[in-house]
């Protein structure tokens, strides 16, 4: 326990010293909300259907900004050597940087919301407090996902640009689940009335929280 | 016997891209083969060497 | 039996019943009372479906023997499978398509099996890409292994998300899912036959890349022990 602690602390504390990848992260989810708001024209048509889409358009993107600054810390000067030497097992690694995505990814989430309240017409309600575990639970499965693919992509030629290419079309039944959980949300409909689409994202989240704690040991490795 | 042409367009691109599948198999077979030749040939150097000085260590695989 | 009867077995049982597959779809079976000419499109479609999915199935498990045994090999299998499976799942996209033109008027819709469908044409670009994108060493092959073990795993949740998505809100066009109201036996006969052809054919391309790949592997790993024993030669002058 105290590894993953102490891995998970490391990385906060280096993003609270500089605070770059926050501030990045959350310009990145408000510019991306305001080509939506354009492109949708949010001015005219008061959709809940928009905003829950944008929003999660918004915390993709975002949320691949951050998975990728997950490992970057490690991998410019060979400090992930250091960690793969330590008695620390590849699986508690993986949670540390799950942690680590997972609460970049809430602080990104909040400012998001916020943004689409104020952007789409909405209103600070109940109907938000409905969105946490929503947002929450596909907080997780995208950190999860993000984390392991991270790992293969940041050591590839592609890089960045192949992150998205292999995490969207897998992450696509979390997200259908998850705009559509959040559209009904914030259109009044209680939790219970969405169980399928929670069930379907709560299977995701298991699902690749145990494939990456178990497959995380052959993506860190050197050669 | 409308719709004809959808018929023959999807039959006819589902056999054009499996032949064209089988090509690049050929041709990446094709390339295979010539560095086969190479290696070969490397090796026989490689035999004729170690045949001449036999007090070298043995280098034919 | 060794891979190179194996190989000849399978080609000349793919030709055989591709024969018998096209006689049957052309001059067997009964045409569908509604749909006309443009359903036979139907006979090659699903066993195209069929066949994109298993040999994801086969991307996986290769990956999951890799990772556990090491050995190039289930590499070598699982990167001709993710070619082999990338080639018949464009082309079922294709079909779907050319299909869809004259029955529900437009090019594509996302009726949950062309969705379905089309993410899965997705993953296996990204896994192409990727093992395009890097060279070809253990580490880059574990990488491949776990992305496709990866996707295998999400393929059955993304099936069901996208049935529920469409249910809940049917796609505009009435979809006439694959009709799979086959009535006539023939036309179970037929599918069965082109299914079996269409199998045979996947079966076989995929020993060729496979062999193929093996080869590849097999010279590298001489050319590497040439270069060696060029070196020690030359030392010891």
């Amino acid at each position: 326990m105290s590894g993953f602690a102490a891995v998970l602390r490391k990385d906060l504390r280096l993003e609270l010293r500089s605070g770059e990848s926050t501030l990045a992260l959350l310009a990145l989810s408000m510019l991306v909300l305001v080509v939506l708001v354009f492109a949708l024209d949010a001015a005219r048509v008061r959709s809940v259907d928009a905003a829950a889409g944008a929003l999660w358009v918004a915390m993709v993107f975002a949320g691949m900004l951050g998975a990728n600054r997950a490992l970057l810390a490690e991998r410019d000067n060979g400090a992930i050597r250091g960690l793969l030497l330590s008695p620390l097992d590849p699986g508690t690694l993986y949670a540390a940087k799950l942690a680590a995505a997972l609460i970049f990814m809430a602080v990104a989430e909040v400012g998001a919301v916020i943004l689409m309240v104020l952007f789409f017409n909405l209103e600070f309600d109940a109907s938000i407090a409905r969105l946490a575990p929503i947002l929450g639970l596909g907080a997780i499965g995208f950190s999860a996902l993000a984390t392991l693919l991270s790992a293969i992509t940041g050591r590839t030629r592609g890089g960045d640009m192949l992150l998205p290419i292999l995490a969207v079309p897998i992450f696509v039944p979390a997200l259908i689940a998850g705009v559509k959980a959040s559209g009904a949300a914030l259109a009044g409909a209680p939790l219970d009335s969405m169980g399928d689409w929670l069930k379907i994202m709560i299977a995701f989240d298991v699902l690749f929280v145990t494939a990456g704690y178990l497959l995380f040991e052959h993506v860190v490795g050197e050669q | 016997m409308e719709h004809l042409g959808y018929l023959f367009a999807a039959y006819s691109i589902i056999f054009a891209v499996i032949f064209l599948y089988v090509m690049f198999i050929w041709r990446r077979q094709t390339a295979l083969d010539a560095e086969l030749r190479t290696l070969e040939a490397r090796m026989a150097a490689l035999n004729e060497r170690s045949a001449a000085s036999p007090s070298e260590p043995r280098t034919d695989i | 039996m060794n891979n190179s009867a194996i190989r000849n077995w399978l080609g000349y049982s793919t030709l055989a019943l591709m024969l018998a597959a096209l006689f049957m779809v052309f001059d067997y079976v009964p045409p569908e009372a509604e749909q006309g000419i443009a359903q036979l499109i139907f006979y090659f479609h699903v066993p195209l479906a069929w066949v994109a999915f298993a040999s994801f199935g086969i991307v996986a498990i290769a990956g999951v023997f890799y990772l556990w045994l090491g050995d190039q090999l289930w590499d070598d299998l699982g990167y001709a499978a993710a070619e082999t499976g990338m080639v018949f799942c464009t082309l079922m996209i294709v079909a779907g398509s050319i299909w869809a033109k004259p029955i529900w008027g437009t090019w594509w819709t996302w009726d949950s099996r062309l969705t379905t469908t089309f993410i899965l044409w997705l993953m296996y670009g990204g896994y192409l890409m990727l093992r395009a994108s890097a060279e070809d060493t253990p580490q880059v092959a574990r990488f491949g292994a776990v992305l496709g073990i990866v996707a295998a795993l999400d393929v059955p949740i993304v099936i069901a998300s996208v049935r529920l998505w469409r249910t809940i809100h049917p796609a505009v066009l009435v979809t006439k899912n694959g009709g799979h109201g086959l009535e006539d036996p023939r036309m179970v006969a037929t599918l069965l036959v082109c299914l079996a052809a269409f199998t045979a054919l996947w079966a076989w391309l995929l020993m060729l890349r496979f062999s193929q790949l093996r080869t590849r592997t097999r010279m590298s790993a001489l050319s590497m022990k040439i270069a060696f024993a060029n070196a020690a030669a030359s030392d010891s002058k």
